[in-house]
């Protein structure tokens, strides 16, 4: 298994990269922190996609006199765009209810805000 | 210590079947690998004729799978909405004390020289960013990016009105919108000539037709882009 | 007669653009927006009607937006699931008409136009999700409805919104974080995205990635549902949202957790290549603890909203339970739940909305004695309430004894046990909400001066109220329209 990991080294430290992620949405009791969890969490779905695309060698997918195959998968990088914009637009809401939830609670911290509730 | 025990143990239980399945995967950069040979590869040989675009990802992104992106405008508006609808109005029940943080951060002097300076390169940048997106890496999102950064390190260095001005006021909620009202309108013009929702007229004499329309869409995701953008981080700015 | 072929890509973008415009509309006057979203709702349910007529008639259909053909293009399929877009339509339109006074009152003037932009795109989210046939595609719209819900949870106003809308994002963000990544993987395995090509292309993969894809798709897809481990987001959001929002949410949002499933299962079943058995098994017993867990916590509640949200959990359960056990019936059962539930969910809901609206309380102790100050509306709760036990003449009925039939079926009779257990549970908490609602003595005699809900609350209770009896009366209709769809599903485990 170990030896079948070594080629997929990529892979792997997207997994690694994941529970980083999640180890910060699990602990960090600061809003902001947590949400910064989940953030890497996003970003390591997005390097294990996009690393599905690679190809050993291959060149950037873009045509023109000049390039050779083997090109690299354009798929994934057009899918990854997407949900760049997607993690974007959750981190956004994300920041905007813990303005709100800063102004009336005047924390952000989790375990002090359980006690507000 | 039973806390830390629990999030070992969940963090181990997530690792360890991740690692098994990805260990299992076809091998990293491998040519022979299914996304290497199925959908791809017709990507790559048929993309410059049939999309119109050297830059394959952008052939992906606005011609086969156009209504992802559609979606993905709508995603991003759906944000501004969403931090627009939770913030406006708000600020009832504000903390005296913690209330009091100063309400604009002084600018010094070079920064605020440098941003005027760098101006109209960086709307020179984008615009060229947002045209060339089908030769080059670039394209609508990215451009609109590129112009949204510059209008919020404009709202930073300027006043609150003088910020308001820089942005039409009569249009805005119509420029916010423009994304997805120009992907609608191309879409039913596409309708109209090729008898499919989003399709372009690639072959044929109106192939013209086709270069105009993807133009379109890129400078309508590039504005919309932009101008959701900026009004997030003015919105999250605005009445402390 | 076929319609039109591009109108399913109409279906989504109708909706879409209409949202995006509605902020423009109500920028001068608030009403507008809500006159405009409604005309755009009215305007999806028309193309959602001439669509369903078609799968009734002619079966599944597809089309390829762009002409670009089916593995490189997105395939949007409307199939017999998909057909919950009917109730999604019919929700949405009447959740707009409820806002209208709500709105006017809970918020303030800024926030309507985007609340309305919000809600449509809420629904086209869901409508999009429930005919999309790409995987990636799946995603994008999931995340236009997760954000708008998110959004909407906050906008109610009451004082931890913004805590149970945050709670709700973080939730909802990791499963749709894990469900990209199963997609990923199945990406890695098939080289596609298209779900009917991925289930050609999957026999012979590896054991382990796809035991971890399709073992996430459920995990993510079960947050959304809500099942019982994995509901801590619900009873906050759901209760603290808007009352037509909390209807929307409570009746359509958490089934797209099921609808995602069921997309799981056509990919799992079709392809032969995933032993889905382990896994039905798990859902099994995530939907027995789901009836028995919900309906227990929904006893102890006083708040009324609180009680419908755990009500809802419970629901859910026999939905997961019903899929879980792989058998024809309590697989039909369990897909006509989704719809009848939906239809009850939203009576009760909006039900309890009006009376929060009309009298300013929220709880059972004080909401005593209301049914003889607001006869229309406690007579439609009651009708939900007896429809959601699942008492004979109504709606709920068919699908639980379905789902009972299923698990004799399927050889687990002890399920069928744990349903009619929770089954007496829910009776217990809606004997208790009915009984105070008539019987009890008012706390405060105040209660009996208030007046009945206004006409665009009350309309919108009333229609879905006699729903659940029409429901009930015609059940055979919506079985015997899903019963194709099922068969297609478990053919290749031998006709189930």
């Amino acid at each position: 298994m170990i030896a079948a990991l070594w080629h997929n080294l990529d892979y792997a430290a997207s997994v690694i990269l994941f529970c980083i992620g999640l180890y910060a949405v699990i602990t960090k009791e600061n809003l902001i922190k947590k949400f910064m969890g989940l953030n890497i969490m996003e970003t390591a779905v997005f390097a294990f996609i996009v690393a599905i695309g690679v190809v050993d060698g291959g060149e950037a997918p873009i045509m023109g006199p000049g390039v050779e195959p083997p090109f690299i998968n354009p798929l994934p990088q057009a899918l990854i765009l997407t949900g760049i914009v997607v993690a974007l637009s959750t981190t956004a809401l994300a920041l905007s209810l813990i303005i709100r939830i800063w102004r009336q609670c005047g924390t952000i911290e989790a375990n002090e805000l359980r006690e507000v509730e | 210590m039973m806390r830390r025990a629990l999030v070992i143990f969940v963090l181990v239980a997530v690792a360890i079947p991740l690692m098994l399945a990805m260990a299992e995967l076809p091998r990293h950069g491998s040519p022979d690998a299914p996304p290497q040979t199925h959908v791809a590869p017709y990507y790559l040989e048929h993309g410059p004729e049939e999309a119109g675009a050297e830059n394959i990802v952008t052939a992906v992104i606005l011609n086969y799978r156009g209504l992802d992106t559609q979606g993905e405008v709508t995603v991003i508006f759906t944000a501004m909405a969403a931090v627009v609808a939770v913030l406006v109005a708000g600020g009832a029940g504000v903390p005296a004390d913690r209330a009091a943080a100063p309400a604009t951060t002084p600018v010094s002097l070079i920064v605020r020289f440098i941003v005027r300076v760098l101006a109209p390169f960086i709307v020179l940048f984008s615009v060229y960013v947002i045209l060339n997106g089908h030769v080059t890496p670039g394209g609508g999102f990215q451009g609109g990016t590129i112009l949204g950064a510059l209008l919020i390190a404009l709202t930073l260095i300027m006043s609150e009105s003088d910020a308001r001005a820089l942005l039409p006021q009569r249009p805005e909620r119509l420029l916010q919108a423009a994304a997805p009202l120009t992907f609608f309108a191309v879409g039913m013009i596409g309708l109209l000539l090729t008898g499919d929702y989003l399709a372009y007229p690639h072959s044929g004499p109106t192939i013209w037709i086709a270069t105009l329309m993807l133009t379109v869409v890129e400078i309508g995701i590039g504005i919309g882009g932009a101008m959701v953008v900026a009004t997030i981080f003015r919105t999250m700015g605005a009445d402390r | 007669m076929t319609p039109w072929p591009p109108l399913l890509a109409l279906l989504i973008v109708v909706p879409l653009t209409g949202a995006v415009i509605t902020p423009v509309v109500g920028r001068t006057r608030a009403v507008r927006s809500a006159n405009w979203s409604l005309g755009v709702m009215l305007a999806t349910s028309v193309i959602a009607l001439v669509l369903v007529v078609q799968v009734a008639r002619a079966g599944p259909f597809s089309y390829v937006v762009g002409g670009w053909l089916a593995p490189y293009g997105i395939e949007l399929r409307f199939d017999e699931f998909g057909a919950v877009i009917a109730v999604i339509c019919l929700l949405g339109t009447l959740a707009m008409v409820f806002s209208r006074r709500y709105a006017a009152r809970a918020m303030a003037e800024q926030r309507i136009p985007y609340y309305y932009a919000l809600l449509l795109l809420n629904l086209t989210g869901m409508i999009g999700f429930a005919v999309t046939g790409d995987l990636f595609n799946l995603f994008v719209f999931m995340e236009i409805l997760s954000l708008s819900g998110y959004a909407l949870v906050a906008v109610s106003g009451e004082k931890i919104a913004e805590m149970a809308a945050f709670k709700y994002l973080i939730m909802g963000a990791i499963s749709s974080l894990v469900i990209l990544l199963a997609i990923g993987i199945l990406y890695a395995l098939t080289g596609s995205l298209n779900m009917a090509d991925v289930t050609e292309r999957l026999g012979g993969a590896p054991a382990a990635p796809l035991a971890v894809a399709f073992g996430a798709l459920t995990l993510g897809f079960m947050v959304k549902a809500a099942a019982f481990p994995l509901h801590i987001w619900l009873p906050d959001a759901h209760a603290i949202a808007p009352s037509p929002v909390s209807a929307i949410l409570s009746g359509l949002v958490v089934k797209v957790g099921i609808i995602g499933m069921l997309r799981v299962y056509q990919i799992a079943y079709g392809s032969g290549a995933v032993d889905m058995r382990t896994l039905n098994h798990v859902l099994m017993w995530l939907g027995a603890l789901s009836i028995v867990m919900g309906a227990f916590f929904a006893v102890f509640q006083d708040d009324i909203k609180m009680m419908l949200a755990y009500s809802t959990i419970s629901n859910i359960g026999y939905i997961i339970l019903g899929l879980g056990l792989a058998s024809s019936y309590g697989m039909i059962g369990a897909s006509v739940h989704v719809f009848n539930h939906a239809i009850i969910k939203a009576t009760l809901f909006l039900g309890a909305g009006a009376l929060i609206f009309q009298t300013g309380k929220r709880t059972l102790t004080d909401l005593a004695g209301v049914g003889h100050a607001m006869p229309w509306t406690v007579a439609a709760i009651s009708v939900g309430a007896i429809s959601i036990v699942g008492i004979p003449p109504t709606a709920g009925f068919v699908c639980k004894w379905y789902i009972a039939l299923g698990a004799v079926q399927a050889g687990h009779p002890f399920f069928a046990f744990a349903l009619v257990f929770g089954a007496l549970f829910i009776f217990i908490y809606y004997i208790r909400m009915v009984n105070a609602f008539y019987f009890r003595q008012p706390r405060d005699p105040a209660i009996l001066e208030v007046t009945e809900a206004p006409a665009s609350m009350l309309v919108p209770v009333l229609i879905l109220a006699s729903l659940c009896l029409i429901m009930g009366v015609m059940g055979s209709v919506p079985l015997s329209f899903i019963e194709p769809a099922v068969h297609r599903l478990l053919l290749p485990l031998g006709g189930g």
